[in-house]
């Protein structure tokens, strides 16, 4: 998961967190339901859950980058169509598979890659060249998406190609869907270091300055709308990979979640403004909130209250943005990527104390060690003195938490500051690496998808 | 060829030549088709001859249009500068032509005499619109709504019995007064700049939740009152949510609409044993309120419609001839200008949502009526449908520009086409795909944005 938010080279996200103070909020909702979701179903951070969490989070995280790409271009290209397009190229998919026509990875990846591309390079044209809102284009194909989809494929069914059945398992971290998430973020974070992206976000919020400028906005937009086309087709192959199958029906929902990520990232619908980190995270909360209300059980009325909870963590989140200008304004600056940091120590020091205690997450009293287990404290600890290392720990904790906060707060502006937090997150990170070469060894296969 | 500076009224040699020959290609090309289909020699004569004349008729008219006022261009001979003039409309014209043409060839029985009329019909009007909509400023965009509206009905009365009956026209009218009501706000909302996408939930809620009420053995009328009270409150609440987080309203009042939704079915499902369905008696009067058997006063249509035709007249009015609705108007154009002309931003925000929230509850509610049983999800077709609606009818969605009186034409313009393609036979899907490919070259009409270098 990358901290660094996009476009920002590394002494200026250190420098301060003007860089993109957006990502405050969505941050503190990630721990916050993390915290909560690991208290609920420890289950979540074992290798099986954390897998199949990767694989059900997938195709929403790359339909936000897909319109993260075109709603930085301005104009307020917010593609309506993502979810339509994304069940297109899945129905598509699956006749076409189930007719012989095209069957290896590769044909199958470059197809659905290509199909994205292709739609986007249409909206892009009429945007162009038509000069309609861009809404109104979207709206136009989400209408048309929806309905030749239900003409493809009338009901839900169809198998996906073989090759393609294991990935929806979700048996294990590493699997060819993280794989595709982790190149398709790469993928962004490299084009954020080029000129393009430089051109693309000055033409978001401003175009009249860009055109002036003597930027080719053309080709800018063009190129927008091929990264949104190519995210899309990714986010289509691991929709059918999670499936397994195709579904005409799911084009308002991915929509919808796919905008409400976008958002609550703190991309602005204006144009100019969405982060790579923002829209990850973004994604991944709604993915948390869902999870978090799943695992409580209010009988025949579950999906009424997920439905309430969901509407209303989403207004207050973003009523919540409402105090960023407040909190800039006490606390000077405000590294985004410490806080980060801090958050990421408080909950993992809630995993390990949830994945301590607990006796075992599925099935009670089985081995099952989890992702971030250590098994030779499990193994010594009992009773009095388990609790006594979970006290020392969080008292531990305790100790570290005022330390950074006021790192955070008094130094963030300071460059003297990037190797503590290189040295903070290479701790981090050689700490997970750690646990989950330990962890992984004896995880059990075969949890059920939360 | 004569080279003369000014084009005559019929138009070049070269204009008529090259017109006379499409007309010919088309004769012959429809000839052709009769002939394949083993049709009577009679009925290709008289279909080869109508084809003929007419084609030449509309193209010499079209010349003539587009030829006035143009021309005093020099050099670059007759021919390109020909080309160049009238580029566009003849393109379009063979597109519309090979369109025409394939799908005589490929769907059977789609040649017949109405067919060809119900094209020429349309040709007739892409041209009156092409023609006379470039002087028209302000209203392009309601005449062309109406163009599309007539030839589409003139087209379906022809080609689709009963289309024209009265029993039809109510029952379009009804569906129309149902989309129009719920239409309101978001042309108000959008008057502003905003999107509420909190209407469908707002429609699925009222409707459960006044047949809740009702079944707890509350006035009708009262319930009715409450829950368009309580629909009203819901505007508000958005708005004032929305207030400050502008950019980001679509979400807040998508959030604001799942809370109302989901905590209506929360409540009407506790001590339920059906979670979700809600059962009771719909009173009577509600019913004929908008059911296709009620009578206004006596006359023989649902009183909906009527009512919807008084919003109608009373907010385009409204919205062009009182303070409120100019203020409108100009907080949506330029935020610090009416700040300026110190215009309330807040109270229109809120009052723009209030009113929303208001129509999408009495929707829901009249939908009670007209179905006879609650349904949450009654509302969710008008989650894009009265987006449409607004986008079709002219209105802007950056806020400013258009009204109510658009927003009618543009529901009436769906409704109708819904009809008629219901009508001919096609499926949901299909009725879904024609409509999202139908809607950008309508809006492309008459609501293309200048340039990037015109606005420097």
């Amino acid at each position: 998961m990358s901290a660094v938010p996009a476009g920002g080279r590394a002494p200026a996200a250190i420098a301060g967190a003007r860089s993109s103070p957006h990502l405050l909020m969505p941050m503190t909702l990630l721990f916050a339901l993390l915290i909560i979701a690991v208290l609920r179903s420890p289950v979540l951070v074992t290798n099986a859950g954390l897998g199949s969490a990767v694989i059900v989070a997938a195709p929403l995280i790359l339909a936000t980058y897909a319109l993260m790409s075109t709603v930085v271009a301005g104009r307020g290209t917010v593609d309506l169509a993502i979810g339509p397009l994304i069940s297109f190229i899945n129905v598509t998919l699956i006749q076409l598979v189930a007719a012989d026509v095209i069957g290896s990875p590769i044909i199958v990846f470059v197809y659905a890659v290509a199909v994205g591309m292709a739609y986007q390079l249409l909206m892009a044209l009429i945007v162009i060249f038509v000069r309609v809102q861009p809404i109104i284009v979207s709206l136009s194909g989400f209408l048309a998406l929806s309905g030749i989809n239900l003409v493809i494929l009338p009901r839900p069914g169809g198998v996906a190609p073989d090759w393609m059945a294991s990935w929806g398992a979700g048996t294990s971290v590493f699997s060819p869907v993280m794989a595709i998430l982790a190149l398709a973020s790469l993928a962004w974070l490299l084009m954020t270091r080029t000129a393009f992206f430089t051109h693309l976000r000055l033409m978001g919020s401003d175009e009249r300055a860009a055109y002036t400028s003597g930027i080719p906005i053309t080709l800018v937009r063009i190129g927008a709308h091929l990264m949104a086309g190519f995210f899309a087709g990714l986010s289509a192959i691991c929709f059918t990979a999670l499936i397994g199958s195709g579904d005409p029906g799911q084009g308002t929902t991915y929509t919808l979640l796919a905008v409400t990520a976008l958002v609550l990232g703190g991309a602005s619908l204006g144009g100019g403004r969405a982060s790579l980190a923002g829209s990850l995270i973004g994604a991944v909360d709604l993915y948390l909130i869902t999870y978090v209300l799943s695992t409580f059980s209010f009988g025949g009325i579950q999906s009424f209250v997920t439905d309430l909870c969901y509407g209303a963590i989403l207004v207050a989140s973003l009523l919540l943005t409402l105090t960023l200008p407040v909190i800039q304004r006490t606390i000077g600056a405000f590294s985004s990527l410490l806080y980060f940091v801090a958050l990421a120590i408080v909950a993992l020091g809630v995993i390990l104390y949830s994945t301590w205690t607990g006796d075992g997450p599925a099935a009670p009293g089985s081995a099952a060690a989890g992702f971030l287990e250590i098994e030779a404290l499990r193994g010594a600890a009992s009773g009095a003195e388990r609790d006594g290392r979970i006290w020392a720990f969080v008292g531990v904790l305790l100790l570290t938490l005022p330390l950074i906060a006021r790192t955070l707060i008094m130094g963030a502006s300071r460059r003297g500051i990037g190797p503590i937090v290189t040295i903070v997150l290479a701790g981090v990170v050689l700490l997970g690496v750690y646990l989950a070469t330990h962890g992984v060894a004896s995880a059990p296969h075969g949890f059920a998808r939360p | 060829m004569s080279v003369s500076s000014a084009p005559p009224p019929a138009g070049t040699l070269l204009s008529r030549v090259v017109g006379l020959l499409i007309a010919v290609l088309l004769t012959a090309a429809s000839a052709g088709v009769g002939v394949y289909q083993n049709l009577p020699a009679q009925q290709v004569i008289l279909y080869s001859a109508a084809t003929l004349a007419l084609t030449a008729w509309i193209w010499r008219f079209y010349v003539v249009q587009f030829g006035v006022g143009a021309g005093g261009e020099q050099g670059t001979g007759e021919l390109r500068r020909a080309w160049r003039r009238y580029r566009p409309g003849i393109l379009g014209f063979l597109a519309l032509l090979a369109v025409f043409v394939a799908l005589s060839l490929t769907i059977d029985g789609f040649f017949n005499v109405w067919t060809v009329i119900s094209a020429l019909i349309l040709l007739m009007i892409i041209i009156l619109t092409m023609s006379v909509g470039r002087f028209m400023a302000e209203n392009r965009s309601a005449f062309i709504g109406l163009m599309v509206l007539m030839g589409l009905f003139s087209v379906g009365s022809m080609n689709i019995e009963g289309f024209a009956s009265a029993t039809n026209i109510k029952s379009m009218l009804l569906f129309a007064s149902f989309l129009g009501l719920a239409s309101i706000g978001q042309t108000l909302v959008a008057l502003l700049g905003g999107l509420d996408l909190s209407i469908p939930y707002v429609i699925g809620a009222a409707n459960v939740g006044l047949l809740y009420l009702i079944s707890l053995g509350v006035p009708p009328w009262l319930t009715f009152l409450l829950i368009l009270l309580a629909g009203a409150l819901i505007g508000i609440i958005n708005g004032v949510l929305s207030l400050r987080l502008q950019g980001q309203a679509l979400i807040v009042t998508l959030g604001a609409g799942f809370v109302v939704s989901g905590g209506t079915q929360i409540v009407t499902s506790i001590g339920s044993a059906y979670s979700g369905n809600v059962f009771g008696t719909v009173p009577e009067w509600l019913t004929n309120l908008s059911s296709m058997a009620g009578s206004t006063f006596g006359l023989p249509f649902p009183p909906v419609i009527a009512i919807w035709g008084a919003a109608a007249i009373v907010l385009t009015i409204g919205l062009r001839h009182t303070v409120y609705g100019r203020f409108l108007y100009a907080l949506g154009v330029n935020r610090t200008s009416a700040e300026r002309l110190f215009i309330s931003e807040r109270a229109y925000w809120i009052s723009a949502f209030g009113l929303s929230g208001f129509f999408s509850a009495f929707t829901g509610c009249l939908l009670l009526g007209w179905s006879g049983g609650g349904f949450i999800g009654v509302g969710s077709q008008y989650l894009f449908m009265t987006l449409a609606a607004v986008v079709v009818g002219g209105t802007s969605l950056l806020g400013g520009v258009g009204g109510y009186g658009f927003t009618v034409i543009g529901v009436l313009v769906l409704q109708v086409l819904t009809s008629f393609l219901v009508g001919i036979g096609l499926k949901f899907e299909w009725q879904q795909f024609i409509f999202g490919l139908l809607i950008l070259p309508m809006v492309a009409l008459y609501a293309r944005s200048p340039h990037i270098r015109t606005q420097i």
